[in-house]
């Protein structure tokens, strides 16, 4: 079975004044890789005039492109309108879902999201106390339980998750200790170990670094802009 | 006078909530008069902008703009998994 080369990139944060700026960046795109993987904070405020420059810059590529919305592509409570601008684009974009691709006969399985935070085993918030803890942790379990579900039922020949946030804390170095609970959760890590994957990507932490590893073996990559310095990253599979 | 981590805080949160900037990812410093802002964007327009929200944010400071503007170069080397 063929090798698959996977682009990926976050926190591209477009809005009008970088119009046509990543665009550029994807000339020969295809030479590089046979997807693309866009790991949310598309936009900087999540207006739909910024959409519409994310669906702009990624559109009819001659690979496909899977995205995931980030913390700031919600800010202006226009999640829905978001997705649906970019999917008319040709774009997948993945809610606690998956998708399948057929790349030459290989079946590579994405399932993705934005995650959410909590923290890290040992030092994270429980589902404890008052309602607006409850509710935050609440939130990244139900997330994490959609990805278990969605990748123990993916048929696919190579598994990748795409999220936002940072299912591990390898990935965060160089960001300060104190917002690692506003960075990720191990829950995420911990569901995709349940099920196995071959590879997750994650953007958010603009000061982490590139390389990490789940504690049940899956490579972990950080391909937020200012991590990469480059336009994208390539992991072959 | 207030005390300066309570300015460096005014300031970052000034940062991730003015409509300007929504910026999340810079370090904000006081040190006496000065104030010191670093990190990374990916234009210099924003690089003046963010210098602008801070120094509204803190009158009297004089404001060191420390940010630096990314070059983003081509996709480079891949790497075998």
């Amino acid at each position: 079975m063929r090798e698959l080369r996977i682009a990926a990139v976050g926190d591209v944060h477009l809005d009008e004044s970088l119009r046509g700026s990543y665009r550029a960046r994807l000339e020969g795109v295809e030479e590089h890789a046979d997807v693309l993987l866009l790991a949310g904070d598309l936009t900087r405020h999540g207006t739909l005039e910024e959409a519409r420059v994310v669906a702009e810059e990624f559109r009819d590529l001659p690979i496909p492109v899977v995205a995931v919305l980030g913390n700031h592509d919600h800010h202006s409570d226009l999640p829905a309108e978001i997705a649906a601008l970019l999917s008319g684009a040709g774009i997948t974009v993945l809610h606690d879902d998956s998708t399948v691709l057929d790349i030459d006969g290989v079946r590579l399985g994405v399932v993705g999201g934005k995650g959410f935070g909590g923290g890290y085993a040992g030092k994270c918030a429980s589902d404890f106390g008052e309602p607006e803890i409850k509710a935050f942790v609440g939130h990244t379990k139900r997330i994490a339980e959609r990805w278990r579900v969605a990748l123990k039922e993916l048929q696919a020949d190579r598994r990748v998750v795409l999220s936002h946030y940072s299912p591990v804390k390898d990935t965060l170095h160089g960001e300060p200790l104190e917002i690692y609970p506003f960075l990720g959760s191990y829950l995420l890590a911990e569901a995709v170990d349940a099920e196995g994957a071959d590879l997750i990507v994650h953007g958010h932490a603009h000061a982490g670094t590139e390389k990490g590893v789940t504690p049940g073996g899956v490579r972990v990559r950080n391909v937020a802009l200012p991590v990469l310095g480059r336009a994208y990253g390539v992991y072959c599979l | 006078m207030e005390a300066p981590q309570y300015v460096a805080a005014r300031v970052q949160r000034a940062l991730a909530e003015d409509e300007r900037t929504h910026e999340l990812g810079i370090r904000v410093d006081v040190r006496g008069e000065q104030l010191f802002l670093r990190g990374q964007v990916t234009g210099a327009e924003r690089r003046a902008l963010i210098a602008d929200v801070a120094g509204e944010a803190a009158p009297g400071l004089t404001v060191h703009n420390e940010i630096t503007v990314m070059d983003v170069r081509g996709p480079g080397e891949e790497e075998r998994l």
